[in-house]
Protein backbone atom coordinates (compact mmCIF):
# COMPACT_ATOMS: atom_id res chain seq x y z
CA UNK A 1 0.00 0.00 0.00
CA UNK A 2 1.27 3.31 -1.03
CA UNK A 3 1.90 6.04 1.72
CA UNK A 4 -0.84 8.04 0.55
CA UNK A 5 -3.64 5.15 -0.18
CA UNK A 6 -2.58 4.40 3.25
CA UNK A 7 -3.07 8.03 4.75
CA UNK A 8 -6.76 8.18 2.88
CA UNK A 9 -7.51 4.80 4.23
CA UNK A 10 -8.65 6.17 7.84
CA UNK A 11 -11.09 8.58 5.67
CA UNK A 12 -12.88 5.81 3.73
CA UNK A 13 -16.06 5.45 5.49
CA UNK A 14 -16.80 9.08 4.07
CA UNK A 15 -15.23 8.51 0.80
CA UNK A 16 -17.93 5.64 0.03
CA UNK A 17 -20.17 8.63 0.67
CA UNK A 18 -20.69 9.11 -3.08
CA UNK A 19 -21.35 12.94 -3.37
CA UNK A 20 -17.87 13.16 -1.59
CA UNK A 21 -15.72 9.88 -2.97
CA UNK A 22 -11.85 10.37 -2.80
CA UNK A 23 -11.95 13.74 -4.82
CA UNK A 24 -13.57 15.53 -2.48
CA UNK A 25 -11.37 14.13 0.70
CA UNK A 26 -8.36 15.06 -1.15
CA UNK A 27 -10.19 18.10 -1.61
CA UNK A 28 -10.37 18.55 2.29
CA UNK A 29 -6.85 17.56 2.56
CA UNK A 30 -5.34 20.11 0.57
CA UNK A 31 -8.14 22.97 2.47
CA UNK A 32 -7.10 25.53 4.90
CA UNK A 33 -9.72 27.01 7.29
CA UNK A 34 -9.84 29.23 10.37
CA UNK A 35 -12.04 28.32 13.43
CA UNK A 36 -12.91 31.53 15.42
CA UNK A 37 -13.33 30.87 18.90
CA UNK A 38 -12.91 27.53 20.43
CA UNK A 39 -15.67 27.03 22.95
CA UNK A 40 -19.05 25.05 22.62
CA UNK A 41 -19.63 25.27 18.96
CA UNK A 42 -15.72 25.38 18.53
CA UNK A 43 -14.98 22.04 19.74
CA UNK A 44 -17.08 20.40 18.27
CA UNK A 45 -16.32 22.27 14.83
CA UNK A 46 -12.78 21.58 15.48
CA UNK A 47 -13.64 17.91 16.19
CA UNK A 48 -15.55 17.42 12.95
CA UNK A 49 -12.91 18.42 10.99
CA UNK A 50 -10.17 17.07 12.60
CA UNK A 51 -11.98 13.28 11.97
CA UNK A 52 -12.88 14.52 8.59
CA UNK A 53 -9.45 15.14 7.23
CA UNK A 54 -9.53 19.17 6.88
CA UNK A 55 -5.65 19.61 6.39
CA UNK A 56 -4.97 22.65 8.14
CA UNK A 57 -6.69 24.07 10.89
CA UNK A 58 -5.96 27.20 12.94
CA UNK A 59 -8.04 27.41 16.49
CA UNK A 60 -8.28 31.01 17.48
CA UNK A 61 -9.54 31.20 21.28
CA UNK A 62 -9.13 34.11 23.99
CA UNK A 63 -9.98 32.25 26.67
CA UNK A 64 -8.74 29.48 29.16
CA UNK A 65 -11.21 26.15 30.38
CA UNK A 66 -13.14 26.31 33.17
CA UNK A 67 -15.02 23.17 34.81
CA UNK A 68 -18.32 25.18 33.90
CA UNK A 69 -17.41 24.76 30.15
CA UNK A 70 -17.28 20.94 30.61
CA UNK A 71 -20.71 20.98 30.09
CA UNK A 72 -20.50 21.09 26.64
CA UNK A 73 -16.63 21.76 25.28
CA UNK A 74 -16.17 18.22 24.27
CA UNK A 75 -13.17 18.62 23.64
CA UNK A 76 -11.73 19.47 27.45
CA UNK A 77 -11.65 17.55 30.19
CA UNK A 78 -10.39 18.08 33.77
CA UNK A 79 -7.12 17.85 33.49
CA UNK A 80 -6.85 20.65 30.97
CA UNK A 81 -8.71 22.55 33.77
CA UNK A 82 -5.91 21.14 36.29
CA UNK A 83 -3.42 22.66 33.93
CA UNK A 84 -5.03 25.94 32.90
CA UNK A 85 -4.81 25.62 29.78
CA UNK A 86 -6.37 27.74 26.67
CA UNK A 87 -8.58 26.62 24.94
CA UNK A 88 -6.89 26.89 21.76
CA UNK A 89 -3.85 24.66 23.14
CA UNK A 90 -5.78 22.01 24.47
CA UNK A 91 -8.35 21.43 21.35
CA UNK A 92 -5.25 21.26 19.23
CA UNK A 93 -3.68 18.66 21.48
CA UNK A 94 -6.70 16.51 21.20
CA UNK A 95 -6.81 17.57 17.42
CA UNK A 96 -3.85 16.00 17.01
CA UNK A 97 -4.24 13.04 19.12
CA UNK A 98 -7.69 12.43 16.88
CA UNK A 99 -5.77 13.14 13.54
CA UNK A 100 -1.67 13.22 13.50
CA UNK A 101 -1.75 13.57 9.75
CA UNK A 102 -3.68 17.23 10.23
CA UNK A 103 -1.88 20.69 10.57
CA UNK A 104 -3.44 22.31 13.89
CA UNK A 105 -2.16 26.17 14.66
CA UNK A 106 -3.71 26.88 18.29
CA UNK A 107 -3.50 31.07 18.28
CA UNK A 108 -4.32 32.19 22.24
CA UNK A 109 -5.64 36.02 21.22
CA UNK A 110 -8.12 38.14 21.01
CA UNK A 111 -9.48 38.58 17.40
CA UNK A 112 -9.56 42.27 16.75
CA UNK A 113 -9.37 44.36 13.88
CA UNK A 114 -5.56 44.38 14.38
CA UNK A 115 -5.23 41.05 13.43
CA UNK A 116 -8.16 39.40 12.11
CA UNK A 117 -6.84 39.59 8.43
CA UNK A 118 -3.34 38.14 9.18
CA UNK A 119 -5.38 35.12 11.29
CA UNK A 120 -7.75 34.36 8.12
CA UNK A 121 -6.41 35.71 4.69
CA UNK A 122 -4.58 32.24 4.26
CA UNK A 123 -7.76 30.16 4.78
CA UNK A 124 -10.48 29.04 2.39
CA UNK A 125 -13.07 29.30 4.75
CA UNK A 126 -13.81 31.00 8.49
CA UNK A 127 -15.95 29.11 10.75
CA UNK A 128 -17.92 30.99 13.64
CA UNK A 129 -17.21 29.41 16.78
CA UNK A 130 -17.83 32.62 19.23
CA UNK A 131 -19.81 33.70 21.49
CA UNK A 132 -20.86 37.11 20.55
CA UNK A 133 -21.60 39.67 17.86
CA UNK A 134 -18.90 41.70 18.07
CA UNK A 135 -16.69 39.22 16.94
CA UNK A 136 -19.19 38.35 14.08
CA UNK A 137 -19.67 41.46 12.68
CA UNK A 138 -15.97 41.54 12.74
CA UNK A 139 -15.86 38.13 10.83
CA UNK A 140 -18.67 39.66 9.00
CA UNK A 141 -16.44 42.22 7.35
CA UNK A 142 -13.10 40.49 7.05
CA UNK A 143 -15.28 37.70 4.90
CA UNK A 144 -16.83 40.03 2.62
CA UNK A 145 -13.09 42.58 2.23
CA UNK A 146 -11.61 39.07 1.64
CA UNK A 147 -14.82 37.40 -0.50
CA UNK A 148 -14.47 35.02 1.61
CA UNK A 149 -16.90 32.50 2.85
CA UNK A 150 -17.67 31.93 6.45
CA UNK A 151 -20.46 29.67 8.18
CA UNK A 152 -22.54 31.71 11.56
CA UNK A 153 -23.98 29.67 14.19
CA UNK A 154 -25.28 30.89 17.54
CA UNK A 155 -27.19 28.65 20.45
CA UNK A 156 -28.90 29.58 23.71
CA UNK A 157 -30.62 27.39 25.47
CA UNK A 158 -32.28 24.84 23.62
CA UNK A 159 -32.14 26.29 20.14
CA UNK A 160 -29.82 27.72 17.88
CA UNK A 161 -29.80 29.26 14.10
CA UNK A 162 -27.04 28.98 11.06
CA UNK A 163 -26.30 30.48 8.15
CA UNK A 164 -23.76 29.73 5.54
CA UNK A 165 -22.37 33.36 3.86
CA UNK A 166 -20.67 33.79 0.26
CA UNK A 167 -19.86 36.92 -0.19
CA UNK A 168 -21.73 38.68 -3.07
CA UNK A 169 -23.74 35.89 -3.59
CA UNK A 170 -25.82 35.42 -0.19
CA UNK A 171 -26.43 37.75 2.37
CA UNK A 172 -23.94 39.05 4.70
CA UNK A 173 -24.73 38.88 8.29
CA UNK A 174 -25.54 42.57 8.43
CA UNK A 175 -28.08 41.72 5.85
CA UNK A 176 -29.56 39.84 8.34
CA UNK A 177 -29.47 41.61 11.61
CA UNK A 178 -28.06 45.48 11.29
CA UNK A 179 -27.10 46.07 14.21
CA UNK A 180 -26.54 43.93 17.17
CA UNK A 181 -28.96 44.26 20.55
CA UNK A 182 -27.57 46.09 22.81
CA UNK A 183 -26.50 44.26 25.98
CA UNK A 184 -28.60 43.09 28.39
CA UNK A 185 -31.28 43.08 25.60
CA UNK A 186 -30.58 39.43 24.22
CA UNK A 187 -30.04 36.52 26.46
CA UNK A 188 -26.12 35.10 27.06
CA UNK A 189 -25.33 31.59 27.50
CA UNK A 190 -24.31 32.66 31.26
CA UNK A 191 -27.84 34.58 31.78
CA UNK A 192 -30.06 31.86 29.84
CA UNK A 193 -27.89 28.45 30.15
CA UNK A 194 -27.43 26.96 27.06
CA UNK A 195 -27.71 22.53 26.90
CA UNK A 196 -24.96 20.71 25.23
CA UNK A 197 -26.76 19.08 22.63
CA UNK A 198 -27.91 21.75 21.30
CA UNK A 199 -24.60 23.42 20.48
CA UNK A 200 -23.73 20.11 18.92
CA UNK A 201 -26.48 20.14 16.44
CA UNK A 202 -26.06 23.89 15.09
CA UNK A 203 -22.14 23.21 14.87
CA UNK A 204 -22.65 20.20 12.80
CA UNK A 205 -24.40 21.72 10.31
CA UNK A 206 -21.51 24.30 10.32
CA UNK A 207 -19.13 21.34 9.86
CA UNK A 208 -21.53 19.43 7.15
CA UNK A 209 -21.92 22.99 5.53
CA UNK A 210 -17.52 23.35 5.64
CA UNK A 211 -17.74 19.64 4.26
CA UNK A 212 -19.29 20.70 1.12
CA UNK A 213 -17.79 23.75 0.89
CA UNK A 214 -14.02 22.37 0.78
CA UNK A 215 -14.72 19.75 -1.31
CA UNK A 216 -16.21 21.78 -3.95
CA UNK A 217 -20.24 21.13 -3.06
CA UNK A 218 -21.79 24.82 -3.43
CA UNK A 219 -24.56 23.66 -5.22
CA UNK A 220 -25.44 21.50 -2.14
CA UNK A 221 -24.84 24.47 0.49
CA UNK A 222 -27.96 25.77 2.81
CA UNK A 223 -29.06 29.20 1.58
CA UNK A 224 -31.87 30.06 4.27
CA UNK A 225 -31.61 30.83 7.85
CA UNK A 226 -31.69 27.48 9.58
CA UNK A 227 -33.40 28.09 13.22
CA UNK A 228 -34.01 24.63 15.35
CA UNK A 229 -35.49 24.51 18.64
CA UNK A 230 -34.70 20.95 20.27
CA UNK A 231 -36.77 21.91 23.43
CA UNK A 232 -40.21 22.65 21.62
CA UNK A 233 -39.07 20.14 18.58
CA UNK A 234 -39.25 23.12 15.90
CA UNK A 235 -36.68 23.11 12.88
CA UNK A 236 -37.17 26.43 10.46
CA UNK A 237 -35.98 27.12 7.40
CA UNK A 238 -36.55 30.88 6.66
CA UNK A 239 -36.03 32.26 3.10
CA UNK A 240 -33.14 34.74 3.61
CA UNK A 241 -31.85 34.62 -0.42
CA UNK A 242 -34.16 37.73 -1.35
CA UNK A 243 -32.13 39.92 1.10
CA UNK A 244 -29.65 40.23 -0.93
CA UNK A 245 -29.45 43.62 -2.93
CA UNK A 246 -32.91 44.33 -1.03
CA UNK A 247 -31.50 45.69 2.29
CA UNK A 248 -29.20 48.86 2.18
CA UNK A 249 -26.27 46.72 4.34
CA UNK A 250 -23.33 49.02 5.12
CA UNK A 251 -21.02 45.59 5.04
CA UNK A 252 -21.69 44.11 1.71
CA UNK A 253 -23.71 46.63 0.30
CA UNK A 254 -21.67 49.99 1.06
CA UNK A 255 -18.34 48.26 1.89
CA UNK A 256 -18.32 50.46 5.15
CA UNK A 257 -16.53 48.15 7.38
CA UNK A 258 -16.77 49.63 10.57
CA UNK A 259 -15.62 46.51 12.59
CA UNK A 260 -12.37 46.02 10.36
CA UNK A 261 -11.37 49.69 10.08
CA UNK A 262 -11.54 49.55 14.07
CA UNK A 263 -14.27 52.24 14.66
CA UNK A 264 -16.39 49.79 16.06
CA UNK A 265 -15.89 47.27 18.72
CA UNK A 266 -13.35 47.89 21.65
CA UNK A 267 -10.58 46.06 22.93
CA UNK A 268 -11.64 46.18 26.74
CA UNK A 269 -14.53 44.78 27.31
CA UNK A 270 -16.82 43.30 29.91
CA UNK A 271 -17.63 39.25 29.11
CA UNK A 272 -21.16 39.38 29.25
CA UNK A 273 -22.94 37.82 32.70
CA UNK A 274 -19.51 36.75 33.90
CA UNK A 275 -19.01 39.26 36.24
CA UNK A 276 -15.51 39.59 34.65
CA UNK A 277 -13.74 41.92 32.06
CA UNK A 278 -10.87 41.26 29.32
CA UNK A 279 -8.34 44.62 29.55
CA UNK A 280 -6.44 44.18 25.92
CA UNK A 281 -2.99 46.00 26.33
CA UNK A 282 -1.63 43.96 23.37
CA UNK A 283 2.73 44.62 23.96
CA UNK A 284 5.21 43.61 21.27
CA UNK A 285 7.37 41.42 23.64
CA UNK A 286 5.81 38.31 25.98
CA UNK A 287 5.67 38.92 29.13
CA UNK A 288 8.14 37.76 31.48
CA UNK A 289 5.72 35.50 34.01
CA UNK A 290 8.46 34.25 36.13
CA UNK A 291 9.59 37.47 37.16
CA UNK A 292 5.78 38.99 37.21
CA UNK A 293 5.47 35.77 39.75
CA UNK A 294 8.09 36.98 41.68
CA UNK A 295 6.83 40.62 41.79
CA UNK A 296 3.39 39.34 42.87
CA UNK A 297 3.95 36.53 44.85
CA UNK A 298 3.93 38.93 48.25
CA UNK A 299 0.12 39.45 47.17
CA UNK A 300 -0.19 35.34 47.89
CA UNK A 301 -0.10 32.30 45.72
CA UNK A 302 0.88 33.03 41.90
CA UNK A 303 0.36 30.34 39.47
CA UNK A 304 1.94 30.11 36.00
CA UNK A 305 2.23 28.02 32.79
CA UNK A 306 3.74 29.06 29.17
CA UNK A 307 0.26 30.25 28.48
CA UNK A 308 -0.69 32.43 31.29
CA UNK A 309 0.19 33.59 35.08
CA UNK A 310 -3.05 33.97 37.76
CA UNK A 311 -3.28 35.42 40.93
CA UNK A 312 -5.88 37.41 42.97
CA UNK A 313 -5.65 40.60 44.78
CA UNK A 314 -8.18 42.78 46.39
CA UNK A 315 -10.98 39.98 45.54
CA UNK A 316 -10.33 39.93 41.92
CA UNK A 317 -8.61 36.59 40.50
CA UNK A 318 -6.65 38.12 37.68
CA UNK A 319 -5.50 36.14 34.53
CA UNK A 320 -2.83 37.32 32.59
CA UNK A 321 -1.84 36.56 28.82
CA UNK A 322 2.00 36.59 27.49
CA UNK A 323 0.63 39.17 24.86
CA UNK A 324 -0.91 41.47 28.02
CA UNK A 325 -4.09 41.12 27.63
CA UNK A 326 -5.85 40.11 31.11
CA UNK A 327 -9.75 38.63 32.24
CA UNK A 328 -10.34 40.39 35.72
CA UNK A 329 -12.82 38.68 37.50
CA UNK A 330 -15.46 39.93 39.90
CA UNK A 331 -15.92 43.27 38.48
CA UNK A 332 -18.32 44.35 35.34
CA UNK A 333 -16.89 48.08 35.86
CA UNK A 334 -14.09 48.52 32.95
CA UNK A 335 -12.64 51.94 34.60
CA UNK A 336 -11.90 49.52 37.41
CA UNK A 337 -10.70 47.00 35.52
CA UNK A 338 -7.85 49.54 33.90
CA UNK A 339 -6.93 50.86 37.12
CA UNK A 340 -6.80 47.52 38.91
CA UNK A 341 -4.74 46.56 35.59
CA UNK A 342 -2.07 49.18 35.35
CA UNK A 343 -2.18 48.78 39.26
CA UNK A 344 -0.90 45.08 39.37
CA UNK A 345 -0.19 44.42 36.13
CA UNK A 346 1.12 47.53 34.73
CA UNK A 347 0.57 50.10 31.93
CA UNK B 1 -57.17 34.55 12.89
CA UNK B 2 -53.15 35.00 12.20
CA UNK B 3 -50.86 34.19 15.24
CA UNK B 4 -47.76 35.45 16.08
CA UNK B 5 -45.00 33.39 17.09
CA UNK B 6 -42.92 34.90 20.14
CA UNK B 7 -39.38 33.45 20.99
CA UNK B 8 -38.56 32.30 24.18
CA UNK B 9 -36.12 35.61 25.23
CA UNK B 10 -39.36 38.00 24.83
CA UNK B 11 -41.87 35.34 26.49
CA UNK B 12 -41.26 36.68 29.90
CA UNK B 13 -42.43 40.30 28.26
CA UNK B 14 -45.17 38.95 26.61
CA UNK B 15 -47.26 37.06 29.47
CA UNK B 16 -45.08 33.87 29.31
CA UNK B 17 -46.80 33.11 25.76
CA UNK B 18 -45.41 31.14 23.25
CA UNK B 19 -47.99 31.97 20.46
CA UNK B 20 -50.65 35.42 20.49
CA UNK B 21 -53.68 35.52 18.13
CA UNK B 22 -53.93 38.80 16.68
CA UNK B 23 -56.49 40.31 14.08
CA UNK B 24 -55.13 42.41 11.51
CA UNK B 25 -54.65 42.46 7.82
CA UNK B 26 -50.95 43.84 7.59
CA UNK B 27 -47.86 42.62 9.91
CA UNK B 28 -47.86 47.03 11.42
CA UNK B 29 -51.43 46.22 12.52
CA UNK B 30 -50.96 42.95 14.00
CA UNK B 31 -48.10 44.08 15.68
CA UNK B 32 -49.87 46.64 17.01
CA UNK B 33 -52.64 44.91 18.32
CA UNK B 34 -49.90 42.29 20.42
CA UNK B 35 -47.91 45.31 21.61
CA UNK B 36 -51.32 47.10 22.95
CA UNK B 37 -52.16 43.63 25.06
CA UNK B 38 -48.42 43.57 25.97
CA UNK B 39 -46.99 47.16 26.46
CA UNK B 40 -43.43 45.20 27.73
CA UNK B 41 -43.64 44.16 24.60
CA UNK B 42 -43.73 46.92 22.49
CA UNK B 43 -40.28 48.61 23.67
CA UNK B 44 -38.26 45.48 22.89
CA UNK B 45 -39.54 45.72 19.10
CA UNK B 46 -40.37 49.16 18.18
CA UNK B 47 -38.32 52.52 18.49
CA UNK B 48 -41.40 54.65 18.19
CA UNK B 49 -43.22 53.35 14.91
CA UNK B 50 -40.19 51.28 13.46
CA UNK B 51 -38.82 48.55 14.13
CA UNK B 52 -35.90 48.26 15.76
CA UNK B 53 -32.96 47.19 13.53
CA UNK B 54 -31.88 43.83 15.48
CA UNK B 55 -35.57 42.70 14.86
CA UNK B 56 -36.55 40.52 12.37
CA UNK B 57 -40.38 39.68 11.44
CA UNK B 58 -41.27 36.90 8.88
CA UNK B 59 -44.62 36.20 7.94
CA UNK B 60 -44.59 32.44 7.16
CA UNK B 61 -41.06 31.68 6.15
CA UNK B 62 -40.31 35.04 4.09
CA UNK B 63 -38.37 38.17 5.82
CA UNK B 64 -41.11 41.35 5.44
CA UNK B 65 -38.13 43.55 4.73
CA UNK B 66 -38.45 41.78 0.82
CA UNK B 67 -41.93 41.94 1.35
CA UNK B 68 -43.60 45.28 1.83
CA UNK B 69 -42.10 45.85 5.79
CA UNK B 70 -44.79 46.43 7.97
CA UNK B 71 -47.37 47.21 5.69
CA UNK B 72 -47.06 43.38 4.20
CA UNK B 73 -50.39 41.52 4.19
CA UNK B 74 -50.98 38.54 6.47
CA UNK B 75 -53.84 36.18 6.05
CA UNK B 76 -55.85 34.52 8.40
CA UNK B 77 -53.67 31.35 7.98
CA UNK B 78 -50.44 33.17 8.00
CA UNK B 79 -47.59 33.11 10.79
CA UNK B 80 -46.00 36.04 11.76
CA UNK B 81 -42.40 35.24 13.28
CA UNK B 82 -40.39 37.63 15.42
CA UNK B 83 -36.99 36.11 15.15
CA UNK B 84 -34.36 37.16 17.67
CA UNK B 85 -30.70 37.39 16.91
CA UNK B 86 -28.67 34.48 19.02
CA UNK B 87 -25.66 35.36 20.44
CA UNK B 88 -24.33 32.23 22.19
CA UNK B 89 -22.24 29.55 21.57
Amino acid sequence: MSVESQSLDRYSRQIRFPQLGEEGQRALLRSRVALCGCGALGTVLANHLARAGVGSIRVIDRDFIETHNLQRQILFDEQDVAENLPKAEAAARKMRAINSSITVEPVVTDLDHTNILDLVSDADLILDGTDNFETRYLINDAAVKLGKPWIYGGVIGSEGQTMTILPGETPCLRCLIETAPPPGMTPTCETAGVLGPAVAVIASFEAIEAIKLLSGHREALNKDLIMVDLWDWTFRQLKIANLLGKVDCPCCGRKNFEWLDGSMGSHTTTLCGRNAVQVAARRPEPLDFADMARRLTPLGEVRHNAFMLRFAAEGHEFTVFPDGRAIIKGTNDISKARSLYAQYVGS
Amino acid sequence: MPVVRIPTPLRPHAGGLDRIEAAGATVGEILNQVTAEHPALRERLFDGEELRRFVNVYVNNEDIRYLDDLATPVAASDEVSIIPAVAGG
